[in-house]
């Protein structure tokens, strides 16, 4: 008995595969059938909040042929899938959005794929802003990995009242007059700490991040080649920044951490160095600070931190197509309508010309034009090469400089540490 | 049932004895998890073997570099680090956590103790809670900053406040206390499970004679909760050789303080591209753990022998 049973659910299991293999190869089939005549299906992969399904319903009403399926992810599952999904050579989608610091995982990976130039991508070079484009480049710009979405010029979000309350002007022309430069930031944070007791910042990163942004070279160059030893600029960011910790000038909650979100609504520090989409974070954090958050240029210039690309995978079958919807997609028609609804600030300059956008302003922010604000720091982004490494310089300098506000430790030592780290391992790549 | 095996009969593979037919479907009932743990199990295992005697970047060619990706990483100092901490974070994390489990489990067991199973219930819930979200809640809880919780706590006793993510002790105290709290439960459970396998009489026979509570607890629970305890501490020793969730949210990027060995594996592969020595890191962890283990094993026959 227990053997016929046994043997019965033997061929019941072998029945059930053998069904779901037949099913397989039938939808296999009538998909082939399909495919010429019918719709091609492009899968999309996104981070965050695009608001591109919209627009891609838009285009799907004028281009019946194509039928295209977004999947939003959180910004690291998005990153580490995809970055398995081309390293297995399966799995990819048709179209990915690539964050402007991940893209330099896969300067090395070219062969993984469609080089946008091949589909005639230098036609609409001249509609987005230079600096933006070269980074969607190879090193050499004989390749285009992907085309620029939005992008995150940088500039001074600060808190009126607390500039009131150390008997500085409030108003934004007049700030962005106060603090030109670093020094004149450096003395504005005495002011300020001699007269509220508080940081003009609340954090040691976001600081020396702008200085960094500012260094016509950063951490690499073409050949990557490790450059912090050779040329000044990061250095003098470096040591700018010590300064300010030494003198007490910054406060030290860690980005992101949920006292870093409080201090924005309390106040407790003056300014907040950081890029246009940070003004949804601001509101997110501090929703009844409205009118005290204002924002003017940046001192000594402008930067740029985050936005994406979107690529094209060589496992797509249908690069042509995907290439079609991408370009209509960050077109500056598309960049103007993402921004209205989402906030995603254009990389195509010319939609800084628009009226929606001349006219723009935000009730939160006391009325200013803060599209205007970023418009004209957009423009003053110095075209820099990051290359592949990028992340674990940054990490091991903010390393250092946390070190030195935290422990107190010798800056001079702690930076030597970190360029030791730093080349330890660079040499096991 | 007669016509079923005749219709069928045309499926079955002809020329097998009915012996070797039963064998075969029990082979086959227990393939599904062979080739499951194959692909995700031993391939992977075997291919971080090879892998880590070559250079790769998680794209393009591998290219072979002998014993240089092991090389590499014994000459960090971070790496020798990782391991020390790893062992200190594991026995701040389970020395303590085993003894609070033990009389956890022992007050649970006791008569006196009302609404048993609701208690059981509360021990366990730590050990299902999604570990990032645990990290999380504990990173605010161990704020750097004066007014966290526990600098707070802290605070009322006059101790001034810790800079729990960036010191040295601070860093590894916090990341063990998420362990004990994690595990405790789960521990404290698997030894009431123990002491419920303990007969009665041995307890009534030693009241008799006259033992009180903490010589029963010492000459009848502990000895007769032998085999529980070296299995727990086993398992103990190798989960705590793999922190790492807790490490990587807790602490502020890669700090030395609370690297771990796997953080530092993670590191390697997936923030660096550096899969050779990733790899190579995975190795030496492996073989610690045959030590440990090892260690473990014959700590446990002595003390097996002497209890005998």
């Amino acid at each position: 008995m227990m053997k016929k049973r046994a043997l019965m659910l033997l061929l019941a299991v072998v029945f059930m595969f053998a069904t779901a293999c037949s099913n397989q190869s039938q939808s296999d089939n009538e998909s082939k059938d399909k495919g010429s005549s019918e719709k091609v299906k492009l899968n999309m992969w996104v981070f965050g909040s695009t608001g591109y399904e919209k627009l891609a319903e838009e285009y799907m009403k004028n281009n019946p042929n194509v039928e295209i399926k977004i999947q939003s992810t959180q910004f690291d599952d998005h990153h580490n899938a995809l970055f398995t999904a081309l390293s297995a050579g399966s799995g990819a989608p048709d179209i990915a959005m690539i964050e402007v610091n991940n893209i330099e995982r896969y300067r090395e990976a070219q062969d993984r794929f469609y080089n946008l130039y091949d589909f005639g991508a230098k036609d609409i070079k001249d509609k987005y802003l230079d600096w933006k484009w070269r980074i969607g480049e190879s090193a050499d710009g004989s390749f285009l990995f992907g085309l620029p979405t939005d992008i995150g010029p940088t500039a001074m979000f600060y808190r009126a009242d607390v500039f009131e309350a150390a008997g500085l002007p409030t108003d934004p022309a007049e700030v962005a007059k106060l603090i030109p430069d670093w020094n004149a930031y450096a003395e504005v944070a005495a002011t300020i700490k001699e007269k509220t007791g508080k940081p003009i910042a609340d954090n040691v990163e976001l600081v020396y991040n702008a200085l960094r942004d500012q260094a016509p070279v950063q951490y690499f160059n073409e050949k990557e080649e490790l450059l912090i030893e050779k040329e000044p600029y990061i250095k003098q960011a470096y040591d700018y920044t010590v300064s300010l910790i030494q003198k007490g000038y910054l406060g030290s909650n860690g980005l992101w951490t949920p006292e870093w979100g409080n201090a924005m609504e309390k106040g407790s520090y003056a300014t907040l160095l950081a890029p246009a989409w940070m003004q949804g974070v601001v509101k997110g954090n501090a929703p009844n600070s409205a009118g005290k958050w204002l924002i003017t240029n940046m001192p000594g210039g402008a930067g740029n931190w985050g936005g994406s690309y979107l690529t094209i995978p060589k496992e797509s079958k249908h690069p042509q197509e995907a290439y079609d919807f991408i370009q209509w997609l960050v077109a500056p028609e598309q960049q103007l309508k993402s921004f209205k609804d989402m906030g995603l600030f254009p990389s195509a300059p010319s939609v800084y010309e628009a009226p929606e956008f001349k006219d723009y302003k935000d009730e939160y922010f006391g009325g200013v034009n803060t599209a205007q604000v970023f418009a004209e720091a957009a423009q003053k982004v110095k075209t820099v090469y990051m290359g592949k490494n990028y992340g674990l310089v940054q990490g091991e300098i903010i390393k250092a400089l946390t070190n030195v506000q935290k422990k107190k430790a010798d800056p001079e030592k702690e930076w030597e540490e970190a360029i030791k780290r730093i080349k330890r391992q660079l040499e096991r790549q | 049932m007669v016509s079923h095996n005749h219709t069928n009969a045309t499926v079955r593979p002809k020329g097998l004895s009915d012996k070797k037919k039963t064998a075969l479907a029990g082979y086959l009932f227990i393939s599904p998890f062979f080739l499951l743990f194959a692909i995700f199990g031993a391939f992977p295992m075997l291919f971080s073997f090879y892998l880590a005697f070559q250079k790769w970047n998680g794209f393009g060619e591998m290219t072979f570099v002998g014993v240089k990706n092991f090389s590499l990483i014994f000459t960090d100092p971070l790496f020798w680090k990782s391991i020390y901490n790893t062992i200190v974070i594991g026995l701040l994390g389970t020395g303590p956590q085993l003894i609070a489990a033990l009389i956890l489990a022992v007050a649970l067991n006791s008569a006196m103790v009302k609404f048993k199973s609701v208690f059981r219930v509360a021990y366990f819930v730590p050990n299902v809670t999604s570990i990032v979200a645990v990290a999380i809640v504990f990173t605010v809880l161990f704020s750097e900053q004066e007014a966290g919780l526990v600098n707070a706590t802290l605070g009322l006793f006059g101790i001034s406040p810790v800079s729990w993510q960036t010191s040295e002790w601070g860093a590894k105290i916090a990341i063990a206390t998420m362990i004990f709290w994690r595990w405790v439960g789960y521990n404290s459970i698997i030894f009431l499970a123990g002491l419920q396998s303990i007969p009665k009489d041995l307890y009534e026979a030693a009241e008799i004679d006259g033992a009180k509570k903490w010589q029963q607890f010492l000459f009848i629970t502990v000895p007769m909760l032998k085999p529980i305890i070296v299995f727990v501490v086993f398992t103990a020793t190798i989960g705590s050789l793999q922190i790492f969730a807790e490490p990587l949210i807790f602490g502020s990027g890669f700090r030395e303080e609370s690297m771990t060995i796997v953080l530092y594996l993670w590191r390697e592969a997936f923030s660096n591209n550096a899969f050779g020595t990733a790899s190579a890191t995975a190795v030496s962890l492996f073989l610690l753990i045959i030590v440990f283990t090892t260690i473990n094993f014959f700590a446990s026959n002595r003390l097996d022998k002497s209890g005998k």
